[in-house]
């Protein structure tokens, strides 16, 4: 019998806790929504769109809350894929796989190896500045006003139109053209910028 | 159907956390990845009303994928500056990079 090896101790209390955590958040919900879907309460995709709108907002709230900036960054996959998610639920095929692609792939790993090439190899936890409350309240504010702004308002009951990838190109390629060629030589320069502000200064010292 | 209001309530709620981690954090890497959050519920409110209130128009869906691309040249870029100061400084944290501040 093959034997595993065994993770390094300090793994335990963080994956025993955060396992029994999302349990014992994501057990009552799943419960409720599939309850909820059997009486006839609420349709399939509204079941879909409640359990990627807690995935979201879980990893939202892990990414600004947890102190290990690791953790924080794998964090953010889960609600960037999750937004993915809704934007299948939105009907925009295409999108959601460009979401995939660019964020899923690209802006994650391009972030862990920010995080690696700085001092989070050796020190992965910060602390987070003095000002905490204070954006604390703001946030809380800034909630309350959006929610406050966009369910009071009246909007039409339509639901979303689909739009297929065949489409989508179509519209891109034929009245955006200009905006398309611009974004593209605007990635372009932004990039070159990067590795040229990012590279050492001069070729002895980066010898040595 | 799933009303509108859903993908409204979720994308204010994701803008004001995201708001809140530009707020309290110190570390510029953590920054970014709260603005990105930012990012991703303007785009989520971009293509809803694009796709419930105008969807012949398809303004929307097109700002949205610029997001999408401008957001991934700019933590390219981001990156690359946080690199530097953290060359130079041997700390990424915004709060030790303060030689604009006088």
């Amino acid at each position: 019998m093959q034997q595993r090896t065994a993770l390094p101790p300090q793994f335990d209390r963080p994956i025993m806790l955060g396992g029994a955590l999302v349990g014992a958040v994501a057990t009552p919900l799943l419960v409720v929504l599939v309850a909820l879907r059997v009486v006839g309460q609420i349709s399939s995709p509204e079941v879909v769109f409640w359990l990627a709108f807690a995935v979201i907002l879980a990893g939202a709230l892990g990414t600004v809350l947890l102190s290990n900036v690791v953790h924080a960054a794998l964090s953010l996959i889960f609600t960037l894929l999750g937004i993915a998610a809704i934007y299948l639920l939105l009907g925009q095929e295409f999108l959601a796989l460009a979401q995939v692609l660019v964020y899923g792939g690209g802006v994650t790993i391009l972030i862990v190896f920010g995080l690696m090439l700085t001092n989070a190899a050796e020190d992965p936890v910060v602390s987070d500045g003095a000002q905490k409350p204070f954006a604390f309240g703001v946030g809380i504010l800034l909630a309350l006003v959006f929610t406050v702004a966009f369910l009071g308002e009246r909007w039409p009951a339509v639901g979303p139109a689909v739009i297929s990838g065949a489409e989508f190109g179509e519209r891109l390629f034929g009245d955006y053209t200009l905006a398309v060629l611009t974004v593209g030589v605007l990635l372009d320069i932004a990039l070159s910028g990067a590795l040229l502000i990012a590279r050492p200064d001069a070729p002895e010292e980066s010898a040595e | 159907m799933i009303p509108i209001e859903n993908f409204l309530l979720l994308s204010a709620l994701l803008f004001a956390i995201g708001f809140y981690g530009v707020l309290a954090r110190r570390s510029a890497i953590l920054i970014l990845m709260s603005v990105e959050l930012m990012l991703a519920a303007v785009t989520i409110n971009f293509i809803a009303f694009a796709a419930y209130l105008d969807p012949e128009a398809f303004t929307g869906l097109i700002f949205a994928l610029f997001v999408i691309a401008i957001a991934a040249a700019e933590v390219g870029l981001a990156l690359g500056i946080v690199l530097r100061v953290f060359r130079e400084r041997r700390s990424s944290m915004v709060d030790e990079a303060s030689s604009l501040k006088w």
